[in-house]
């Protein structure tokens, strides 16, 4: 009996609800039919509707209830929402610099030409892996992971053209967002001094100008990761303060094995001079780059200040003896170089010893005429 | 349609008719008959997530939902609100903490998870709400009676009810864009989604796809597919690096609430039977022997 009730009052139910629905299905039959019609009494099988465009019904779109709308239907221009991104790759890889270098971007590319993103991310299937997702997941990960650290925003318009007639012209572009203006030049410091807790030497002096001039030091090779959200960490109210040992282990890259003296002073220092190395470059050697002498690795390797270093294939007959602003007499061009030059150290006051005597005077009589 | 687009709904519509002949052909597993193996599913990766409420926006132009203009999908501060679907919202997408991401924070993309073994279908007297055999949990306006008992069932807290309708409520949720399905299209959140946050395919293949994941970035996620036993299986899977209750997903038990709830009925009705089969016999006994009196009486006379 109880499953019976249940069924009929069920059924009740149903028939009741199903009747509901039927009574809205033309929910707008208080607005004034000749907004929509040409005839006094429409049917469904004709309801004489205004041609389009039927600008009185353009108003009532406000009057249509949601109910009205289908469950579900098909709108696939979502693909058209958004315009191409004008991409400026220049003012990109320049930033790039100050992070992993190019292959922030196009990582995993061999040796060459640089792969385009296609080549490994296609445009549609499912993306298996999360390092390998299809183009336009590769494209809006590479993109987004920058762009929301330094502005932690994720609206398209940032990089997309909003396409016309969407809808998306309604989302203002943010005035202050960077995008399309040119970054203003970093300036390129030549020498910083910083004030340290270390009493024994206090003053470090950094000269910017000569790692990068003369060491031949790359952007990445002590900026690593400072990339666009170093600087434009929205929120950030002080610089980033690196910590001791972070600080260290940059410049350990090539000074691990040098005294806390090289850098540390109580004093500023002054800047590099060749001189220092007890080899005063002179004439030929001054344009020269640091690496044409010292090639060995990231550090200066240190050499002695023999010509062989170098000159390894000179002899008496090969070398001109002016270059070094002595031109020898006939006599003494007959000699070896080392005659004059004890065991090959050009870097030494060369000795008479072994033609004249003692108090022979090297300075007073030379070898040749002066130039 | 290009050509590698042409592909892939040639291959949704192949899974679709195979998703059906499995169905048919009784290569089936569960409770209810499906093979949930074979049925639609997206992945959703947390971690992937960055917040920016394109799906909202598909879900609510594709079902003609709120009229919110475009500017409303692209305030980010609605994130922090801890909103929930809605009638007029299928879906919402909240932040939670997330100490191992870079912002702190992360984002769960929240709608009907479309669980193997419904809670709401169990709990529907007139069978308004039906789990298909390709996944979808479908509703059907014309038979629901509003009684609102999915409302409650669903331990997700998914329907929603056109409270605000006096007439001709109805209870809204997503519907996994079954329309879409049907045509070979992937659901409109996962079609727009940036980031490829979300993954479509069939359940077998978004579960290789997440402990893929798992396994190349253990670091990056809970060693868990959320989704993939929890209350008998859902067609929706999450990945996240925090804690899963922080994402907003539910503690849940591996077995459906839909099989306790109609185990603990039948073994009620399968309970009456002892006492009615005795009722019966003494019923019997009662007969035979006032028969038997009666048949007495008559020969003493
Ligand atoms: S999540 Fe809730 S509404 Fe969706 S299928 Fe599961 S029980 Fe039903
Ligand atoms: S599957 Fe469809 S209905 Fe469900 S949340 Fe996505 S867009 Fe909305
Ligand atoms: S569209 Fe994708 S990335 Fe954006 S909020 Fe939704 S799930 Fe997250």
């Amino acid at each position: 009996m109880k499953t019976i009730l249940l069924g009929l009052l069920t059924l009740m139910f149903i028939v009741g609800s199903m009747s509901n629905v039927n009574s809205h299905e033309h929910p707008l039959r208080h607005l004034d039919c000749s907004e929509c019609h040409t005839c006094d009494r429409p049917t469904a099988k004709e309801p004489c509707l205004i041609a389009c465009p039927r600008i009185a019904a353009a108003h009532s779109t406000s009057k249509h209830s949601l109910k009205e709308a289908p469950d579900s239907m098909v709108l696939n221009t979502l693909e058209n929402l958004y315009g191409p991104v004008a991409f400026n790759h220049k003012q990109h890889a320049e930033m790039s610099e100050m992070g992993f270098d190019c292959a922030t971007c196009h990582h995993y590319s061999p040796a060459g030409e640089i792969p385009s993103c296609n080549e490994c991310h296609p445009a549609e299937g499912i993306s298996v892996n999360l390092s390998q997702p299809n183009l336009k997941g590769a494209y809006h990960r590479q993109c987004l992971g920058c762009h929301r650290e330094w502005n932690h925003e994720t609206k398209c318009i940032v990089c997309h053209e909003p396409e016309r007639f969407t809808g998306a012209e309604d989302v203002v572009q943010d005035p202050t967002d960077i995008l399309g203006i040119s970054h203003p030049v970093i300036t390129v410091p030549t020498k910083k001094v910083y004030d340290t807790p270390y009493d024994k030497g206090p003053k470090v002096t950094f000269y910017h100008n000569e790692h990068v001039d003369l060491f031949d030091l790359k952007c990445v090779d002590c900026h690593q990761e400072e990339n666009c959200g170093y600087c434009h960490h929205l929120g950030k109210t002080t610089p980033v303060v690196k910590t001791m040992e972070e600080v260290h282990s940059i410049c350990n890259d090539c000074h691990l094995e040098d005294k806390c003296s090289k850098c540390h002073g109580y004093e500023e220092k002054p800047p590099f001079t060749h001189d220092v190395s007890g080899w005063h470059l002179s004439k030929y050697h001054t344009d020269l780059e640091c690496r044409n002498c010292h090639p060995t690795g990231k550090r200066i390797s240190t050499m002695n200040g023999d010509c062989t270093n170098c000159h390894a294939g000179w002899n008496q007959s090969n070398f001109r003896h002016s270059v070094v602003g002595l031109q020898l007499d006939e006599t003494h061009l007959e000699f070896e170089c080392e005659d004059c030059h004890a065991d090959l150290h050009y870097h030494q006051t060369p000795t008479c010893d072994n033609c004249h005597d003692d108090d022979h005077n090297y300075k007073k009589e030379p070898p040749g005429e002066r130039l | 349609m290009d050509k590698s687009r042409r592909k892939f709904l040639s291959t949704a519509a192949a899974a679709t008719a195979t998703a059906t002949m499995m169905a048919t052909t009784g290569h089936t597993s569960d409770r209810l008959g499906h093979n949930p193996d074979e049925m639609f599913s997206v992945l959703v990766d947390s971690t992937a997530c960055i917040g920016c409420r394109k799906c909202e926006y598909a879900c609510n132009k594709t079902h003609e939902l709120a009229d919110h203009p475009p500017a409303y999908f692209e305030d980010q501060t609605q994130l922090q609100l801890g909103r929930r679907p809605q009638h007029d919202a299928f879906t919402v997408v909240n932040a939670y903490e997330d100490k191992g991401a870079k912002e702190g924070e992360a984002y769960v993309k929240v709608q009907c998870m479309h669980c193997n073994d419904p809670a709401c279908v169990s709990a529907c007297l007139v069978g308004a709400l039906t789990k298909e055999s390709h996944g979808p949990v479908m509703y059907d306006t014309w038979k629901c009676m509003g009684c609102r008992y999915c409302l409650v069932a669903c331990p997700f807290q998914i329907p929603a009810y056109e409270y605000h309708d006096v007439l001709t409520p109805r209870v809204r949720k997503c519907t996994f864009c079954t329309e879409r399905l049907h045509e070979g299209k992937k659901p409109a959140c996962v079609e727009i989604c940036p980031n490829e946050a979300l993954v479509f395919g069939t359940r077998k293949e978004m579960l290789d796809i997440a402990y893929g994941r798992i396994s190349a970035n253990p670091q990056r996620y809970q060693d868990h597919v959320y989704g993939e036993y929890e209350i008998g299986g859902t067609s929706w899977l999450y990945l996240a690096r925090a804690d899963f209750q922080t994402a907003g997903l539910p503690l849940l038990d591996n077995q459906s609430p839909a099989e306790i709830t109609e185990n603990i009925q039948h073994g009620l009705f399968k309970s009456f039977l002892p006492p009615l089969a005795l009722y019966g016999l003494l019923g019997l006994i009662m007969h035979t022997s006032g028969q038997r009196e009666k048949s007495e009486e008559s020969t003493d006379a």
